[in-house]
C-alpha cells in the first residue's frame, strides 16, 4: 500500500547532457617555444593537445572544440579555420550550395585513414596546416615583440562560446529576449577555455584582458590555465575569477599529463570533483599610465583608475577629476600604547576566562 | 510482466562474460563507442585520468579525487566501471592497500583510438569509387526516416489506427518476422496481429532507443539460431564500428569480412545503411546508425544546433543546409499546458495515432492536432498496456521547443508537474502494488555483517528495501555483492 504516495513529487528535467564545449587558447611565441625547446618542442606540444582534444571529444558527440593560436602580433583560428572569402566565391555556384568535390586535397586527404575516427584526423590535419601557414607568415619584424597577444584570442574564444551557446538556447531569440533573463539558469552549453600559456603576461594588455575575464565570469565560462613558462599574472587571475584551474607545470615534459589529469574534467565533472588549486594567487595589476606591473599604486577615487605615481597637476588621467594627495608619504604618528586597566574579576566569568587556544568555532 | 524483451544495452552489456569483453575491447571502434555510449560522466572522467598513468593507483587516491557529498556517485560510476570490465580492483589483502587499473585490453584500445595509428581499420575503410551525385546528407535522412517510420507504422497499426498515408511498402518480411519474435507484436487468435505491451514501451522510447532495441532482438535471435554462423560479440562489435563511421561518406563493402557482409542486408532493411542500386560494393551509413552512441534521441536538434552553430565558422566542406529540416519534424512538437490540454505541431500520422493512444484528440489542423489528456484517455492507455512513465516520457521527450525554452528560463521542469503527478496518480488508482525482482539477504551471522552488506549495496544502488531490525535486505542484483561477501571471507 506504500506505493501510494501523493507527496512525492515526480519531475521531470531536461536532460543533463548538454553539450560541452572547450575552445584552447595556445600561446604561439615563437622566441618563448625557442627558449623551451630543449625540454618541449612546438610541435610536440601541439601533438599531446590533439591527444587531449580527441579525450574531450569522445565524452560526447555533441561536445565541441576550437583551437586558437595567440600570436605576437594577433590571433589567429587553427580549428576551425575560416572560410577564406576566395574559396568561398569558388565553391559557391550561383544558387549558393555549397559544391562539396571542390573540397581542397590536402584536407581530406589524411581522413581517408581507416585507423583513425574521422573527426580526429579532420581536426588534426586542419591544426597542422594553420599552424604552418601561421608560422610562414610570422616576420622578423614580428619578433620584435616579446610577449603574446592573449586578449584577442580570449575575446575569440569567448564569441564563439556565446555563438553556439545562442544558437542552442532558441533558434528565434525574439522570444527569449522578451521573456525574464534568469540568471540562476544554468547555460545552455558548459563553455570553458583552456589557455596554454609559455611567456609573461603584456602589462600593456591589461585592460582587454581583463574585460574579456570578467565577460566569461558572467557568461559562467572557466578559463582553464596551464603556464609552461614565464609569468602569467593576469591568468592566474582569470582562473581565480572565473572558477578555473591554473596549473603550473615545473615539468613542461609532462604536458600530457597534466592535460589529461587536471584540465580533462569539465565544468560539471567538477561539481563532483576536488579540483587542483592554486594557492598564491598574484592579484597584481597594471597602472593606466605607463602599463607597469605595480604592487602599490594611487587610485583615482572617482573612477577607480590606478596609476603607479600620482598624475600630473594632480589630475586623473581618465576621468578629469582633480585629486587631492592628502598626506601622502607623511611618517605615521606613533601613538604610545594606551595602558589597559587591569579589570578585577567578579564571579569568576570575565571574557577573559575563555581565552584559549583554539578560535571561536565558525558554524 | 512475463516477457520483457525490450532489453537495454546495458542490461545486455553486463550479460555477457568477461572473455566477450576482452574480444569487444580489441577493436578501438568499438572501446570507443562502449566508453561514449554507456558510461556516466564521472566514469568518464576517471577513466580518461587514468588512461595514460603508467601503474595501478591505489583505491584511497581514487578517494582523494572526489568530493565527500558526491561518494555515491563515485562508487556507481565504479560500479559501472567494473560490470563492464573497464577496470580491474585488486583483491584487499592486509599487506597491500586495494590497487585500481584500467584492463589493458581497454587502455590499450583507447589510446589508439584517441591517439590515432595502429592498422586495425577499425574505423571503416572509405570507398574509392565514385559517389553517385543524388546521394547527399538529405537524401540519406530522408531514406533513413522512411525505413524507420515503416518500421514503426507496421507496430502502430497493428493496434487499428490505420494510417492515412496510404499503405505503402511497409517494412520487409524479415524485420517483421523479427517483431513478432521479439514479441514487440503478437499474432493473435484470428490472425491479425495485436501490439503487446512491449511494443508499446517500444513505440514510446525515443528513436535511439529504439534502435537499440530492434539491434539487440535482432542480436538476440541470431544468437540463439546457431546455424546463421554469426558470431554476436563481431556483431556487436561490428555496429559499434557503424556508430563511428562518417555521416555522408560511401564505404567499401569489400574491406568487411565475411560475415559481416553478410549483415549489410538486415541492416539496410532497418534503414541504418544505403546501398545504392547499381553500386553493391559501397555503402553508405545513415544518420541512425551514426549517432547509435549518442545518449540523446538522434533526431533531437540538440546536437544539430551545436553543429550548426559551430560549423558556420568551419571548413568549407560541409554544407549544412540540407540537415537543418532533418530532425524539425518529428522531434519536440507536443505542448503540454497546466490545464491538460495537448497540443501537437505535426502532420505525422505516425505521431497523431500514437498521441490518441493516450489522449482526447478533438482537434485537426492542416498542421496540428489539439486535444487532452483526461481520466479516461489515461485509463483506457493502461489497459492497453501502457504505464504512466511511458506517456510521461514519451511526452518529455518529445516536448516542443518552447517548452524546453520556458522551462530553461525560470527554471522548472519541463513538464507540468502536476500533469505528471496526476498522470502516475490515475494509474495507482487501480495498481497498488509495485514488483522488483531481486534477491534477499538475511540471515547474517552478526550485526556489523549485516550492516556493511547492506551499506555496500547502498552504496552501489541496488538496494531495494532494508529492516535493520530483522537484519534483511533486498537488492535488485546480487553479481557484487556475492564479490562483495567472498572477498569480506577472504579477508578475514
Amino acid at each position: 500500500m506504500d506505493a501510494v504516495d501523493v507527496s512525492e513529487h515526480y519531475e521531470v528535467t531536461a536532460a543533463d547532457n548538454s553539450p560541452s564545449l572547450l575552445s584552447i587558447v595556445l600561446d604561439t611565441n615563437p622566441r618563448a617555444w625557442a627558449a623551451l625547446d630543449s625540454s618541449l618542442s612546438l610541435a610536440q606540444a601541439i601533438s599531446n593537445i590533439l591527444v587531449f582534444v580527441n579525450a574531450h571529444l569522445a565524452f560526447s558527440n555533441t561536445n565541441q572544440v576550437a583551437v586558437i593560436a595567440a600570436h605576437v602580433n594577433r590571433a589567429v583560428w587553427l580549428y576551425p579555420t575560416p572560410q577564406s572569402p576566395s574559396a568561398t566565391t569558388a565553391t559557391k555556384d550561383h544558387s549558393g550550395d555549397v559544391q562539396m568535390q571542390d573540397v581542397p586535397a590536402e584536407t581530406n586527404a589524411p581522413s581517408n585513414s581507416a585507423n583513425k575516427y574521422p573527426q580526429f584526423a579532420q581536426i588534426e590535419s586542419s591544426v597542422f596546416s594553420s599552424i604552418q601557414t601561421l608560422m610562414a607568415e610570422t616576420t622578423v619584424q614580428d619578433l620584435d615583440q616579446v610577449t603574446t597577444q592573449l586578449s584577442g584570442a580570449l575575446t575569440l574564444a569567448l564569441c564563439r562560446i556565446n555563438k553556439a551557446a545562442q544558437a542552442l538556447s532558441s533558434s528565434d531569440t525574439t522570444i527569449s529576449n522578451a521573456a525574464p533573463v534568469n540568471s540562476t539558469a544554468p547555460p545552455p552549453v558548459k563553455g570553458r577555455i583552456v589557455v596554454i600559456s609559455v611567456s609573461d603576461s603584456e602589462p600593456s594588455q591589461y585592460i582587454p584582458t581583463m574585460n574579456a575575464v570578467f565577460a566569461a565570469a558572467h557568461n559562467q565560462v572557466a578559463i582553464d590555465t596551464i603556464s609552461l613558462a614565464g609569468d602569467s599574472t593576469f591568468l592566474q587571475q582569470a582562473c581565480f575569477n572565473t572558477n578555473g584551474i591554473f596549473l603550473k607545470a615545473s615539468n613542461p615534459k609532462g604536458l600530457l599529463t597534466y592535460l589529461m589529469f587536471g584540465l580533462i574534467p569539465d565544468t560539471e565533472a567538477r561539481g563532483d570533483l576536488i579540483t587542483p588549486t592554486h594557492d598564491t594567487v598574484d592579484f597584481r595589476t597594471a597602472c593606466f599610465c605607463h602599463g607597469k606591473v605595480v604592487d602599490t599604486g594611487f587610485v583615482c577615487s572617482v573612477c577607480l583608475s590606478i596609476f603607479c605615481e600620482p598624475p600630473e597637476n594632480a589630475e586623473c588621467l581618465t576621468c578629469g577629476t582633480v585629486l587631492a594627495l592628502g598626506n601622502y608619504g607623511a611618517k605615521p604618528a606613533v601613538m604610545p600604547r594606551k595602558k589597559k586597566k587591569k579589570k578585577k574579576i567578579t564571579n569568576g566569568s570575565g571574557r577573559e576566562e575563555t581565552g584559549s587556544a583554539t578560535g571561536t568555532p565558525k558554524p | 510482466m512475463s516477457i520483457n524483451p525490450s532489453l537495454h544495452l546495458a542490461e545486455y552489456l553486463e550479460r555477457l562474460p568477461g572473455t566477450t569483453f576482452k574480444k569487444l575491447y580489441q577493436q578501438p571502434s568499438t572501446t570507443f563507442a562502449i566508453f561514449r555510449r554507456m558510461l556516466p560522466h564521472l566514469a568518464k572522467t576517471f577513466v580518461m585520468r587514468m588512461l595514460f598513468l603508467p601503474h595501478p593507483m591505489t583505491l584511497t587516491d581514487l578517494d582523494t579525487w572526489v568530493k565527500p557529498e558526491a561518494k555515491r556517485k563515485k562508487d556507481q560510476s565504479l560500479s559501472i566501471l567494473r560490470s563492464l570490465h573497464i577496470v580491474q580492483i585488486s583483491a584487499p589483502s592486509k599487506e597491500k592497500p586495494q590497487e585500481i587499473q584500467l584492463m589493458s585490453n581497454f587502455k590499450k584500445s583507447l589510446r589508439l583510438a584517441l591517439t590515432g595509428g595502429g592498422n586495425h581499420n577499425s574505423f571503416g575503410v572509405p570507398s574509392s569509387l565514385l559517389v553517385p551525385p543524388e546521394i547527399d546528407l538529405a537524401f540519406l535522412d530522408r531514406y533513413a526516416r522512411k525505413k524507420w517510420e515503416d518500421v514503426l507504422h507496421f507496430v502502430v497499426s497493428s493496434v487499428g489506427y490505420k494510417s492515412s498515408l496510404g499503405d505503402g511498402s511497409g517494412p520487409n518480411k524479415g524485420v517483421k518476422e523479427l517483431l513478432i519474435a521479439g514479441r514487440l507484436v503478437d499474432r493473435r487468435p484470428n490472425g491479425s496481429l495485436g501490439i503487446t505491451q512491449a511494443g508499446f514501451t517500444f513505440l514510446l522510447q525515443e528513436a535511439n532507443a529504439q534502435v537499440w532495441t530492434l539491434l539487440l532482438l535482432w542480436l538476440e535471435v541470431l544468437g540463439n539460431n546457431k546455424s546463421s554462423g554469426l558470431d554476436p560479440v563481431d556483431m556487436l562489435s561490428f555496429l559499434f564500428m557503424l556508430a563511428s563511421l562518417e555521416l555522408g561518406r560511401a564505404y567499401d563493402t569489400n574491406a568487411l569480412t565475411e560475415e559481416r557482409r553478410n549483415m549489410l542486408p538486415s541492416l539496410v532493411d532497418f534503414g541504418l545503411i544505403y546501398i545504392p542500386q547499381h553500386k553493391r560494393s559501397m555503402f553508405f551509413p545513415t544518420r541512425l546508425a551514426t549517432t547509435l552512441t549518442s545518449g540523446g534521441n538522434s533526431l533531437r536538434t540538440i546536437s544539430e544546433g551545436v553543429t550548426a552553430a559551430t560549423q558556420s565558422a568551419q571548413t568549407s566542406q560541409q554544407s549544412l543546409g540540407p540537415l537543418g529540416g532533418g530532425g524539425g519534424e518529428q522531434a519536440g512538437s507536443v505542448v503540454i499546458e497546466t490545464n491538460y490540454r495537448l497540443y501537437a505541431y505535426t502532420q505525422s500520422a505516425l505521431q497523431i495515432a500514437v498521441l490518441a493512444l493516450f489522449a482526447k484528440l478533438n482537434m485537426r489542423f492542416p498542421d496540428m492536432v489539439a486535444g487532452r489528456l483526461s481520466r479516461a484517455s489515461i485509463r483506457q492507455a493502461i489497459n492497453f498496456g501502457i504505464t504512466a512513465d511511458q506517456i510521461i516520457s514519451y511526452l518529455a521527450a518529445h516536448a516542443h521547443e518552447q517548452m524546453h525554452r520556458t522551462a530553461a528560463l525560470t527554471n522548472k521542469p519541463v513538464l507540468p508537474p502536476t500533469v505528471v503527478d496526476q498522470i502516475r496518480l490515475w494509474q495507482l488508482e487501480n495498481e497498488r502494488m509495485k514488483t522488483t525482482s531481486g534477491f534477499l539477504f538475511r540471515d547474517f551471522t552478526d550485526d556489523k555483517d549485516y550492516l556493511d552488506t547492506a551499506r555496500f549495496s547502498e552504496e552501489i544502488g541496488v538496494l531495494v528495501w532494508k529492516n535493520d531490525h530483522a537484519r534483511m535486505f533486498f537488492a535488485n542484483k546480487h553479481e557484487q555483492i556475492k564479490d562483495f561477501l567472498k572477498t569480506r571471507k577472504r579477508a578475514e
